[in-house]
């Protein structure tokens, strides 16, 4: 039985091949898409989670109030792991403190890269169960000791084997390779970590750390921590809250930190704090891509209903027969839903050669390496019992209409859909064209978002500038006759140190005290350390006074302040004026226009600049515009090898850093982008599927109104009417529900574009003349057709 | 073998009232060959389908085998109508996607009958009528005589003892005609009772009895 309606299913979709195409074209899409996604999801929910103790792993943060604001951060003293383990040690298997992931110069030889990695104690290999390759676990035991990873091992020292061999640390420190780990998953957080040195070296090498005054005034390092196997991590998160409350001097207290636990299971996908609340993070993408692959997956099912349905008067004559010769009314079901299952499986099938196509595109965009999971048998069961249930779902409205209909009227010939068929299929299509409408003006909005953000004034000139780290003293030592000699070169025009890039704060301070301050307000400003050549480097613009200079022996204790930091102080005239920095009087010579720093779609910071005579983080050059890049970059190599032999001459271009903050919106902006296409593409198909079925339907009518002298064009405009009707609607749906959720994403931003109307209206005519396009084709091949064909009675 | 009480028939068009059948009453005895007639409009088609429980009167009585046919319930009503009645229609009405073997296999498979039965049953219908080589062909390959000869045969296979053609030969020329007025005659000699709804007196002179239709009554 079933054999005999699987081959009339097969015949029926060999017969109607167009119809048959669009079915299966349509549903394949919905579901690739809906297997992007749920493979996206799946990747980003599965973060961290190669590592065996994933549940018991967590991070120590503080929330503290910074200028009157909770904020939340991961820099913790570096006596914190510590405190920690003398108080609470039986609440933990391990509390570890660890370095920022770093990069510094490895040398082997001849080899020297820079890579990545951190200062770790030694436990760290247990917690993070990692694979040892070579070497054991305990290989971080001897303060002199290095762990690699797999890739840094092979890419210094081939098939060899790298143990006991001898490797330079920026130039100064000599460790022993004493064991090699298998790299870490791309989804893992510590898949930066290149390699793992012991934290006891750290100290080593900065002598200054214990010999602080106050070790719980500087927070500069990470603390991990592995929950002991029975204990309650909230509990124990709650316990800990004041171990730093405890220990900070008086001054300090009125920050009120906060110490708290957060779980490896919340790192990836809930990172933001606001006011001291997680309030999720990259989980909000997790919800709005499912949202998404659900909607599209269903404006193909919606199509595969429609489509069916509207082909029902053909089947009708087959209805009634069927019934005629002893069909029961359920056995018609059968048949029915099994042509829908037949067509169902074969879109899966299509569906995966149609992901296996897309995903190294996809992989790109989302900036991720995610295969298809094969081998995996949950992935199958989970993709055939969708389909059925699809294939269920989606056919069970088609087989009860048409099962439904009666022998008698259907074989008589008098048999004609009612009017109010076509009512549902009409709700659908709407429904299918509001989705799609919504989709298109949100992916608008995103790109005017990022376009708006990335015209925004930056305060600096970004042209030709780049950054290179210090890692070794050698630079600073000589630094003016590095900077004399690059610029007789004519290689660049100005050189600067500086203790963060322009596109990142590396480093805030407290302490301030001015005439009027609040006694209780705790402040946290990024205040950057340069030398004086700093503004013509980076081209900043004042608003009063002036830069610093060295003609001003006083200089050494001045300030350069920001609009944003004299808005918040609430200076009249700043310039002149005294800012206590613990307790030294620091003069304010110039206020600059507001650098954009951080997030281009936040408010800048209140931030200071200060000159600073110790050696700092990294050298901001102005390559010299009026050569080539590569021409000055080759002249400064020349200089920099003959002064700093011993470290690989590598640069950053700052333009470069700093379009990496559209990346994430640039990387929304694209997938939305192609889902909205693909929701106008399957929505098309339906369209095309319906307007085909209606010109059909309308054969005979059409044939009537030519021979009373209509016009090609009055019987397009009769057979479009309807469909534009339609979309019409959509767009009334589509235009609040698209502005509710617009207006709450760009909420997020501080610095955002409008929604004008415009994008409406465009949108609204884009996909009428989508639809229109799309119509026509069947409008005017019905419209023209000879009206003899039409009206001859069979 | 049926018998029809005081039947009526009416569509309701607004507040009119437009009867098709009016107070019909037959009796049709197992083994006879009844004819139909009547002109356009007479109500034949309609008295047919109720015959054939595909329709329902909105008055009246039908007793078919001793069954009350309107008082039992719709699935027992699908069972007598199953087995025991075959309905032969003026545009033979073939299921276009199957092959002439699929079309007349068919009905077997809605009775439930096994794979190799069903075969010898097929087999043993197309030997008969003598369309064993057309088989694997499809309904837009055959003219329109073997068209409705296929549709006779899938009437038949299942062994109705009462088979209802509706105009059967009305698509035809006069020589199909012919040849399926003598296959009836032949079905008849068999067994089978056969009323047909016909407008060719030719047709009817095939028959015992003619019954004629008038504005939904019965003349004769």
């Amino acid at each position: 039985m079933i054999q005999n309606y699987l081959k009339i299913a097969l015949r029926t979709l060999l017969r109607n091949k167009v119809y048959s195409f669009i079915n299966i074209a349509g549903l394949a899409t919905g579901m690739a898409v809906a297997m992007l996604i749920g493979l996206w999801i799946y990747d980003e929910i599965s973060y961290d989670k190669s590592h065996e103790n994933y549940d018991r792993i967590a991070q120590v943060l503080q929330h503290n109030l910074y200028n009157g604001e909770k904020t939340t951060q991961p820099s913790n003293p570096a006596v914190m792991a510590e405190e920690i383990r003398s108080h609470y040690g039986s609440d933990f298997k391990y509390v570890l403190q660890s370095s920022w992931t770093s990069t510094h110069i490895l040398t082997y030889g001849e080899k020297k890269f820079t890579k990545s990695g951190n200062y770790f104690e030694p436990q760290v290999t247990d917690m993070l169960s990692l694979k040892m390759l070579k070497g054991t676990r305990g290989g971080l035991k001897e303060p002199n000791s290095i762990l690699l990873s797999e890739s840094v091992a092979k890419a210094y020292f081939g098939d060899t084997n790298p143990m006991n061999k001898l490797i330079k640390i920026d130039n100064k420190e000599i460790v022993k390779v004493t064991g090699v780990y298998e790299d870490l998953p791309y989804n893992s957080s510590f898949k930066a970590m290149e390699y793992i040195l012991p934290w006891e070296l750290y100290l080593i090498t900065n002598p200054w750390i214990k010999k602080m005054d106050d070790p719980w005034g500087s927070n500069f390092t990470q603390t991990f921590v592995q929950l002991a196997d029975n204990a309650d991590l909230d509990k124990v998160s709650k316990k800990i809250i004041n171990v730093k409350f405890n220990k900070v001097a008086k001054e300090y207290k009125s920050y009120k930190p906060e110490v708290f636990l957060q779980p490896m299971s919340k790192w990836h996908l809930y990172g933001e704090f606001k006011n001291g609340i997680n309030v999720g993070g990259r989980i909000e993408f997790v919800w709005l891509f499912g949202i998404i692959g659900i909607f599209v997956l269903l404006l193909a099912c919606i199509n595969f209903m429609n489509l069916s349905t509207a082909r029902s008067e053909k089947r009708a004559k087959e209805v009634g027969v069927r019934k005629a010769i002893g069909s029961a009314r359920s056995q018609l079901i059968i048949q029915f839903l099994s042509e829908s299952l037949l067509v169902v499986v074969f879109a899966f099938i299509f569906s995966i050669l149609l992901v296996q196509l897309i995903l190294p595109t996809f992989n790109e965009v989302a900036d991720k390496k995610m295969v298809i999971l094969w081998t995996n048998p949950f992935f199958w069961l989970l993709g055939l019992s969708f389909s059925l249930l699809t294939g269920l779902i989606a056919g069970s409205y088609p087989a009860l209409y048409l099962s439904s209909f009666q022998p008698v009227k259907v074989l008589k010939g008098t048999f004609k859909v009612g009017r109010y068929a076509a009512i549902p299929r009409k709700v659908l299509v709407v429904i299918q064209f509001t989705v799609s409408v919504t989709l298109i003006i949100g992916t608008i909005v995103v790109f005017r978002q990022i376009q708006h953000a990335k015209n925004r004034p930056i305060g600096y000139n970004r042209d030709g500038l780049i950054t290179m780290n210090m890692q070794t003293p050698d630079i600073h030592n000589h630094f003016e006759t590095i900077r004399g000699e690059l610029k007789s070169t004519g290689a660049i025009s100005e050189m600067t140190e500086s203790g963060s890039p322009t596109t990142e704060v590396w480093n805030t301070n407290g302490g301030f005290d001015w005439e009027g301050k609040d006694p209780n307000l705790a402040l946290d400003f990024p205040n950057n350390g340069v030398t004086y050549e700093y503004g013509k480097t980076v081209g900043w613009q004042f608003v009063d006074g002036r830069d610093f200079s060295k003609d001003y022996a006083t200089d050494s204790l001045a300030f350069v302040v920001n609009q944003a930091a004299v808005k918040f102080i609430g200076l009249k005239n700043p310039v002149g004026k005294t800012l206590k920095w613990n307790g030294k009087p620091f003069k304010i010579v110039g206020v600059i226009k507001d650098m954009v720093v951080q997030s281009p779609y936040q408010p800048v910071r209140p931030s200071l600049f200060h000159i600073s005579k110790d050696q700092e983080n990294i050298l901001i050059i102005k390559i010299n515009p009026k050569i080539s890049s590569r021409e000055a970059l080759s002249k400064m190599e020349t200089v920099f090898k003959k002064y700093n032999p011993a470290v690989p001459f590598e640069y950053n271009f700052v333009d470069e850093e700093y379009a990496k903050k559209f990346g994430n919106e640039e990387r929304i902006g694209k997938l939305a982008t192609f889902f909205a296409i693909l929701a106008i593409f399957i929505s098309c198909l339906g369209i095309f599927g319906l307007a085909s079925f209606t010109a059909e339907q309308r054969t005979k009518e059409i044939g009537v109104r030519k021979v009373l002298g209509a016009t090609v064009l009055n019987l397009w405009q009769l057979l479009s009417k309807d469909f534009v009707f339609l979309v019409m609607i959509s767009l009334l749906l589509a235009t609040p529900i698209a502005y509710f959720f617009m207006n709450n994403w760009l909420k997020k931003y501080e610095y955002r574009s409008d929604i004008s109307w415009w994008i409406f209206v465009a949108s609204g005519l884009g996909a009428l003349l989508i639809t229109l396009l799309t119509v026509s084709y069947q409008a005017i091949k019905a419209a023209s057709a000879n009206p003899v064909k039409s009206l001859r009675t069979e | 073998m049926l018998e029809l009480k005081n039947i009526f028939r009416w569509y309701n068009s607004g507040v009119n009232r437009a009867f098709v059948l009016r107070d019909v009453s037959l009796n049709i005895e197992q083994g006879e060959f009844v004819s139909i007639m009547g002109p356009s409009g007479s109500g034949k088609s309609t008295l047919l389908h109720i015959l054939g429980m595909m329709d329902e009167p909105n008055e009246g009585e039908y007793s078919f085998l001793g069954e009350n046919v309107l008082k039992i319930k719709e699935k027992q009503r699908a069972e007598l109508y199953k087995k025991h009645i075959g309905f032969v229609f003026q545009a033979y009405h073939l299921i276009d996607e199957l092959t002439v073997y699929e079309n007349i296999e068919t009905p077997l498979l809605y009775h439930g009958i096994g794979s190799s039965e069903r075969k010898s049953m097929v087999a043993d219908i197309l030997d008969r009528f003598n369309i064993v080589g057309k088989k694997d062909l499809f309904p837009n390959q055959l003219s329109g005589g073997q068209q409705q000869l296929v549709g006779i045969a899938r009437a038949i296979i299942t062994k109705p003892n009462l088979i209802l053609a509706d105009e059967p030969t009305g698509n035809l020329n006069s020589k199909q005609g012919q040849e399926i007025m003598e296959l009836f005659k032949t079905l008849n000699d068999e067994g089978v009772t056969i009323i047909q709804v016909t407008h060719s007196e030719k047709n009817a002179t095939y028959g015992s009895r003619v019954i004629e239709l008038l504005d939904g009554r019965i003349e004769r």
